[in-house]
């Protein structure tokens, strides 16, 4: 049988390593890899020293020590989870307007080859055409 | 005032698999109004662009579907780098007579507004004349019909709707409204009368569950839209 702390100690380290191997291969980008190492790093520290949970529970007063990275687990997960959908809105709009876009310049195009005029000569174009 | 020109004028219809009818609605806006039309393709899988095309009109097609209200605002964004002072919003399936196209300039000519909506009060069924209720008090606009497809849009309102900002609303309803009033524009509608869908349903009211979702996503875009100003704008627009 094992020891609980070897087993904690396997599981962090694995995490840990799942995690280092993902940044390395460029699976996890930019602001991703950084939040994500974090999180590989204290899985690390936790697994291989379970101590550190204990101390954290006499510090922060929680008579049931274990519970404490739970709960701040359950928190970042929603906290993560918050900004994911924050960023698939902003996705979403970025997406539909890229594709507006690329349908008016498609039809442009087309007419252009075609070498018609412009549907409506464009009075005032503006220089700069926001997405 | 004198009546928007013709030529300045953009028709601007979203159409997805409305092959059956789009050629017809785009003939009728044509003789109506002999103003440009174009058919924002949103995906279709059924030929409605050529459809368009073959009946006059210009096309651009939307390779990622996007809803009623993305089709539209392609449109929109088109006829704002395009030049033109005016667009109309049509539906693709026929419900919208294009005779009752010149009684929106008219009414725009009359009180100068910046969006004028073709309203079909009789066509109102009981579930809808609830929900009309509800987001009447809710948004503080008084208006008759919020999801009539049938609108005439001025520069200023062209301008607004383009941005990114309405970008991720999904339909052309009590989102683009709220946005035009907070932002002052004036309001106005004409009764117009409407044909029975010659093919096709309400993608809005199709069953009691469609319309609750319906309901509880619009509360809730009240709710985040919902501040003093537009408020106040919107009692100018109801001219109270």
């Amino acid at each position: 049988m094992l020891d609980a702390q070897i087993t904690a100690a396997i599981l962090g380290v694995c995490l840990a390593g799942a995690i280092f191997y993902l940044v390395r291969r460029d699976h996890l980008h930019g602001p991703y890899a950084a939040w994500w190492l974090m999180v590989a790093a204290a899985t690390l520290i936790l697994g291989i020293f379970p101590a550190v949970v204990t101390w954290l529970g006499l510090l922060t007063g929680i008579k049931y020590a274990p519970v404490l990275p739970i709960i701040v687990a359950l928190s970042l997960i929603l906290l993560r989870l918050l900004k994911l959908d924050i960023d698939r809105s902003r996705q979403e709009r970025q997406i539909r307007r890229l594709t507006q876009k690329l349908a008016i310049l498609d039809h442009e195009l087309q007419s252009l080859r075609a070498g018609e005029a412009k549907p409506a000569q464009a009075q005032s174009t503006p220089e700069t055409w926001e997405d | 005032m004198s009546l928007p020109a013709p030529a300045e004028c953009l028709a601007v219809i979203p159409a997805r698999d409305e092959v059956a009818t789009v050629g017809a609605v785009v003939c009728g806006i044509r003789a109506a109004l002999g103003c440009a039309v174009l058919v924002v393709d949103d995906a279709s899988t059924d030929g409605t662009a050529s459809a368009a095309q073959l009946a006059g009109a210009t096309v651009l097609r939307l390779p990622i579907g996007q809803g009623a209200w993305g089709a539209s605002q392609a449109g929109i964004r088109f006829a704002e780098r395009n030049g033109y002072r005016w667009v109309i919003t049509v539906d693709a399936d026929g419900q919208h007579d294009p005779a009752s196209l010149p009684l929106l300039l008219a009414r725009q000519a009359q009180e100068s507004a910046n969006v004028v909506i073709g309203t079909c009060v009789e066509r109102l069924s009981l579930p809808k004349r609830i929900a009309w209720q509800y987001l009447r008090m809710l948004t503080g606009l008084g208006l008759r019909d919020f999801t009539s497809g049938l609108r005439l849009y001025d520069a200023s309102a062209m301008r607004i709707l383009a941005t990114p900002e309405a970008s991720l609303l999904d339909f052309q309803d009590v989102g683009v409204l709220m946005l035009l009033a907070g932002k002052g524009l004036k309001i106005s509608e004409t009764p117009v009368t409407m044909r029975a869908r010659i093919e096709g349903h309400s993608r809005v009211f199709a069953s009691w569950a469609m319309v609750a979702r319906y309901m509880f996503n619009t509360t809730i875009l009240c709710i985040s839209r919902l501040d003093i100003g537009s408020r106040n704008n919107a009692a100018k627009a109801r001219g109270t």
